[in-house]
């Protein structure tokens, strides 16, 4: 825990996983921006039961410019952004050799991962 | 049609207010959707998680380029609060929503008292200020004071731990970004500098909401129908908030959202009591 306050050391670090945040969330907004103007276009009340996220409907949904593909490609990019932002910090610290970060940014991702594992199994 | 622009107008006031206020989106979002729209609470947690993201992701991101972020003490941290997040996840699945909505007119009392107290000028803590709003792009760059990186109370990272615990099962719970526990937890517990504290903050709300909403997803708690067009409000309304609050008299609007808490609490909590 000695270095947790080793601000200046991640200079190199910080611009780069900025950058990760910021065009994962453009890009994410940008999906979902396509599925509302669909959405609202094509006259459907939010209010009206959307489709369940399914995997495998995500391109031909997309293909077919139905709104639900684009929403939940948005949806997933959005919470996938910050997860990447530690994949990001994770290679950052592993190629200086920081195998103490190196650990705590893959305990974050086994952590994020049982998320899906538990909501799999509960659902 | 004329629903989804409600929405979308509606996730635009939430996402200018709450960057005005420095507020998280879930205090408002989740109020919005179930007494605005008539969701059911789970659901309208759920999406707000989405909201919580993006804004926190937007921001972060901000954070991280000007160095006013702690990465190092925010990933330490966001293991303790993503953990937190899981169990609350699972938790917000096993409880009534009666439960929930009693746990939320809590908090939004505790917000609504915070901001009172603000307006009377008493020199409290500002959990609720500040705490998960995207910065201004006209706002200075704050460099790390020089001698600032052993201040830290590295020794008390135990008890800050069990908070970020604690933080991430309320961000779960109550669809919140969770910078209401975070931000006092880093500056009175850990000593760090309140601006440093937000910042870092923000960047760990960035994955507590997303542990949070992967559970929600996987279990199907979340409506994208809903999540689209409030999400794009959000994202709208925080860029403009915090471009031009800074021209938005914080007084008079504080005091007037002081009063939208309270009554929102009381709808919640009349919620609790009769269900529905």
């Amino acid at each position: 825990m000695a270095d947790l306050g080793m601000h200046g050391r991640d200079a190199d670090l910080e611009p780069a996983l900025a950058r990760v945040l910021q065009v994962g969330t453009y890009l994410s907004i940008s999906a979902v921006v396509v599925g509302t103007v669909l959405l609202l276009g094509g006259g459907i009340s939010p209010l009206a039961a959307s489709p369940a996220l399914q995997l495998d409907r995500l391109l031909p949904d997309i293909i077919g410019g139905r709104p639900a593909g684009f929403l939940w490609l948005g949806i997933l990019a959005i919470c996938v952004t910050p997860a990447l932002r530690v994949v990001g910090a994770l290679v950052g610290f592993w190629r200086r050799g920081e195998r103490r970060m190196v650990g705590v940014a893959v305990a974050i991702l086994v952590v994020v991962a049982a998320g899906v594992v538990t909501g799999l199994l509960a659902g | 049609m004329e629903i989804g622009l409600l929405m979308l107008a509606g996730g635009v006031a939430a996402g200018a207010f709450g960057s005005i206020l420095g507020l998280g989106g879930g205090v408002l979002i989740v109020p919005l959707l179930t007494l605005g729209f008539g969701l059911p609470l789970r659901e309208a947690v759920g999406v707000s998680l989405v909201c919580v993201i993006v804004t926190s992701s937007a921001s972060a991101g901000v954070y991280l380029e000007r160095r006013q972020a702690n990465l190092r003490l925010g990933m330490t941290l966001e293991l303790f609060t993503a953990a937190g997040a899981i169990v609350g996840g699972a938790i917000a699945f096993l409880i009534d929503e009666r439960v929930l909505a009693g746990l939320f007119a809590v908090l939004l009392a505790y917000v609504a008292a915070t901001m009172a107290g603000g307006l009377r000028g008493r020199a409290v803590a500002q959990p609720a200020a500040d705490v998960e709003t995207p910065p201004s792009p006209a706002e200075p760059s704050v460099e790390p004071p020089e001698g600032d990186e052993g201040a830290y109370r590295a020794d008390r990272m135990p008890l800050a731990a069990a908070g970020s615990v604690g933080a991430g099962v309320a961000s779960a719970l109550l669809g919140i970004g969770g910078g209401l526990i975070k931000v006092p937890l880093m500056h009175l517990v850990l000593g760090v500098p309140l601006r440093i504290a937000t910042a870092t903050s923000n960047l760990m709300i960035g994955i507590t909401a997303s542990a949070s909403a992967i559970v929600y997803l996987v279990r199907g708690g979340i409506d994208a129908y809903v999540a689209g067009p409030t999400a794009v409000g959000v994202f709208v309304g925080a860029t403009l908030g915090s471009r031009f609050g800074h021209r938005v008299g914080q007084r008079a609007l504080r005091l007037l959202f002081v009063i939208v808490l309270l009554y929102t609490a009381i709808e919640m909590a009349g919620r609790a009591v009769r269900g529905g």
